[in-house]
């Protein structure tokens, strides 16, 4: 059962990456750049995704992977015309096979109305673009017009053929003289309905196949199951025991069977390991022992009927080399005579061949389980405290500095760094599956608004950390539902403007000194900072006389319990605002922050930490504790002047900077530490930027340096503590406790005044 | 040659995981004749039996015999849907 749970979980990845291919496809052919090799790609993973599906009994999934499938195949044959249309559709399909692999994993359900209306489009797009449908039957086709090739591209030159008994008439010879042969086919072929027996399958199963724990017997006893079955092993290539690869495949087997099912249903039996396989299914015919017989018996019996007839017209009145006569006859018949029979694997090919061909190489990827890399990532931030925890005693053991220990401490040192550097590589992925499902989210608004709206990725490349990736997926759909929601105006309005028609949504993803920042901007219309404010006002967020700088007034969107639809729209009022992602920006340890220009529209910037694992902090003092404060939320530090503090009532203190006032905040009496206040004047003033973009001074006693500290976290191996994020060990092997900058600040408020400064609504 | 016929007793899964053992368990009684115990199979896939049938050409071109003894019937009936005999898996000393 575990097992089968392990399979199946491996199956759900898997599935994962082939919507992220599915979809990488279908924008690839969106953009028009996208080939032959394009759609194949895009039609392999739905097949994988159906395959995988119907070994587990998921039928929805099957029934659905399975119209799309069709559909897809349509395009690939060019069946279909590939218009931007027919994308749309296709990816509105990807949209609910993945909406339809996660209820299958997940649980849940699918909006069915959706998938059924979904099926039913596709549906249409195969049959309305498929034109007459293709004559699948193995029967004889009728002969086309003279002249026209056919679908094998075979030009077929007319040639009397009698299919039935009548007796042919008196033979006439032609202008060239050539009189027509009356071949009689019946009787080579036999009854239609007779004539195909059986099969002969030659299947050579490749080892993929049997790592995906398919087994070759296992097919061979179904095919027994629908007739009687004559197998034939080809095991030639089998190398000696000291050469085998125990998991390899190098049975081959020839399979006669007679059987009245049809070729599809023997299809079927293959269908999920087709891609693994090498498959030939031809038909056989009555009383011929295999299909390569008799295409030669067929053209043998054709010869001699020819032959037969010349004698009779040799006689005849014009008698130009009456050994020709034969020729051009056996020959165009020869070739529909092999044809035929061949004809239905012909057309079932397309899902074979051109799959088979193109299988990609084995890519030189493992898949490992997130626990272990996260073990390791524990571990090595194990290592790294560890050393630096040596080199520590090595100096408090007064060895000298260049000493070999020392030296050799130094290469310790390094390889440390490295080996973190390396390991948090393995978490860290790159954006783009988040990106690609962005451009979900943007279709669907598009849609659901009647905006017309595209999406343009750049730096999809870039890598972060595991964690932050996953989290990154609510806030981002917030904020792009927000950009087309709120920013981008209607298409007329836009025109009106003198804009594109079509709104353009930007994520870019840059690496930018140790942090990775993404950008989403959008070109419409920008914040109405008038209804902002009267918003805000109305909210009770500001004072109505309260003086705001523009920035300030955008940065009100991010103020909790704002929204500035006036209807509820279905698509960004779901109850979150945008003061929502800032929280969950600011739980990665990242900022978010706005900038927008009427008319032209409003852009997002996000600043995130690579990694979650360890984080650049400033070590200070206070009452004896060390303490680390995020670097990430420091703004500068500074040595209070006497001149520059003022006190606020009773307890709270303010402290004067280039001409604004900021509160003081003395970490020690926050946490609790000490119950006297600390006099400011022996302290540092460490500035830091909050939650709402406030600026605070934290009083410490004093700094000890900056430095990079893995982190611990207190909630999974303890509770959480009022006012520290997390916890670290450093290199003297004491723990500290990593602050958290907003609930110290948050905290203080709760017993100090509000401060009545312009930033009164940052108090909020 | 000319040892103690080795005796061994094939396990009842002979699937795609038992593969690797198998091949490895065989290639370390290389050089000696072998019985090889077949009545407690009870599933066995296409990839042990190229196994067993490496072995036998591999015993044969050693001229070392190895025989099966008491097939299952599930052993029987895979050899015989894999259109397999079960000479094919037998080496006999010369």
């Amino acid at each position: 059962m575990d097992t089968m749970a392990a399979i199946k979980q491996t199956f759900f990845q898997e599935c994962e990456e082939q919507l992220a291919e599915l979809e990488d496809g279908l924008l690839t052919i969106e953009r028009e750049e996208g080939d032959l090799e394009t759609i194949n790609a895009v039609f392999r993973a739905v097949h994988s995704i159906k395959g995988g599906a119907g070994a587990f009994g998921l039928d929805d999934l099957v029934r659905f992977a399975h119209t799309f499938e069709t559909t897809l195949d349509g395009m690939r044959s060019g069946k279909i015309e590939i218009s931007p249309q027919i994308v749309r559709l296709m990816l509105r399909s990807a949209d609910i096979l993945a909406d339809l692999v996660r209820v299958s994993r997940d649980g849940g359900s699918v909006d069915e109305v959706r998938v059924a209306q979904m099926t039913d489009e596709l549906n249409k797009a195969c049959g309305i673009s498929a034109g007459p449908a293709e004559p699948v039957s193995a029967e004889p086709a009728p002969a086309p017009a003279a002249g026209d090739p056919d679908e094998f591209g075979f030009v077929v030159t007319p040639v009397s053929f009698d299919f039935a008994d009548e007796t042919p008439a008196e033979p006439q010879t032609d202008e060239f003289g050539f009189a027509p042969v009356a071949i009689d086919f019946d009787a080579i072929l036999a009854e239609d309905a007779e004539r195909i027996e059986g099969f002969e399958i030659r299947f050579r199963p490749k080892p993929e196949l049997y790592a995906k724990a398919n087994d070759a017997l296992r097919l061979l006893r179904e095919l027994g199951r629908m007739g009687e079955m004559s197998v034939t092993c080809d095991h030639s290539d089998l190398p000696l025991i000291d050469a085998i690869d125990p998991e390899g495949a190098y049975f081959s087997w020839t399979i006669q069977i007679r059987t009245e099912c049809p070729e599809a249903e023997i299809r079927e039996i293959f269908e999920f390991v087709e891609l693994d396989c090498d498959l030939e299914i031809r038909p056989m015919l009555a009383g011929l022992i295999t299909a390569a017989d008799d295409a030669d018996q067929v053209v043998q019996e054709v010869l001699a009927q020819v032959e037969a007839a010349v004698d009779p017209v040799a006689e005849a009145p014009v008698q130009p080399v009456p050994d020709l006569a034969p020729a051009p006859v056996s020959l165009t018949r020869a070739q529909p005579a092999e044809e035929v029979p061949a004809a239905a694997p012909v057309m079932q090919a397309p899902t074979n061949a051109p799959a088979a061909a193109s299988t990609p190489a084995p890519s030189a990827t493992i898949r490992v389980d997130l626990d272990r890399v996260d073990r390791l990532i524990d571990l090595v931030g194990e290592l790294v405290i560890n050393q630096s925890m040596l080199a520590q005693r090595v100096m408090e053991a007064g060895i000298a500095r260049l000493s070999d220990v020392a030296v050799g401490l130094d290469d310790l040192e390094h390889l440390t760094r490295e080996i973190q550097d390396s390991v948090m590589a393995i978490r860290a992925q790159p954006v783009r599956p988040i990106f690609q499902r962005m451009s979900r989210v943007v279709r669907e608004v598009a849609d659901m608004t009647g905006k017309s709206v595209r999406l343009i990725t750049e730096g999809e490349n870039c890598e972060v950390d595991k964690t932050v990736i996953e989290r990154l997926a609510d806030p981002l759909t917030h904020m792009i539902r927000n950009a087309i929601d709120h920013g981008i105006e209607k298409p007329e309005e836009r025109l009106a403007k003198g804009k594109p028609e079509q709104g353009v949504v930007r994520m870019v993803a840059a690496h930018r000194s140790g942090r990775v920042v993404i950008e989403v901007s959008d070109d419409g219309s920008g914040i109405n900072r008038a209804r902002v404010r009267e918003i805000a006002v109305r909210k009770n967020i500001i004072a109505e006389d309260a003086q705001l700088t523009d920035a300030e007034i955008d940065d009100l969107i991010f103020a909790p319990g704002f929204s500035t639809a006036s209807t509820v729209s279905d698509v960004s009022g779901r109850g979150v605002g945008m003061d929502v992602v800032r929280r969950s920006i600011q739980a990665l340890g990242g900022r978010i922050t706005i900038s927008s220009r009427p008319g032209q529209g409003t852009t997002f910037t996000l600043s995130l930490p690579l990694t979650l694992a360890v984080l650049d902090g400033m070590v200070v003092t206070v009452a004896d504790q060390t303490l680390v404060v995020p670097l990430s939320t420091i703004v500068e530090t500074l040595q209070p002047k006497e001149s520059d503090v003022h006190s606020l009532g009773e307890k709270s203190r303010v402290i004067a900077i280039r001409g604004s006032f900021t509160p003081l905040i003395d970490v020690g009496a926050v946490l609790g530490y000490r119950e006297t206040e600390a006099d400011p004047m022996q302290s540092v003033a460490v500035m830091v930027e909050t939650e709402n973009q406030s600026q605070c001074a934290l009083m410490v006693d004093g700094i000890i340096g900056q430095q990079q500290v893995v982190i611990k976290s207190l909630e999974t191996n303890y509770g959480h503590v009022f006012g520290v994020a997390a916890a670290t060990i450093l290199g003297d092997g004491r723990v500290a406790v990593i602050l958290d900058v907003d609930s110290i600040v948050a905290g203080s408020r709760t017993e100090t005044a509000r401060i009545d400064t312009n930033r009164k609504r940052s108090a909020a | 040659m000319g040892n103690a016929t080795e005796c061994v007793t094939l396990p009842t899964e002979l699937d795609i995981k038992a593969a690797s053992p198998l091949a490895n368990q065989l290639l370390a009684l290389r050089g000696r004749d072998v019985l090889l115990n077949a009545s407690q199979i009870e599933r066995v896939g296409a990839q042990c039996l190229q196994v067993l049938l490496s072995a036998a050409s591999t015993w044969r071109t050693d001229g070392s015999s190895l025989a099966i003894s008491e097939p299952s019937p599930a052993f029987t009936d895979a050899i015989e849907i894999a259109g397999l005999e079960l000479s094919n898996f037998t080496s006999r000393n010369h």
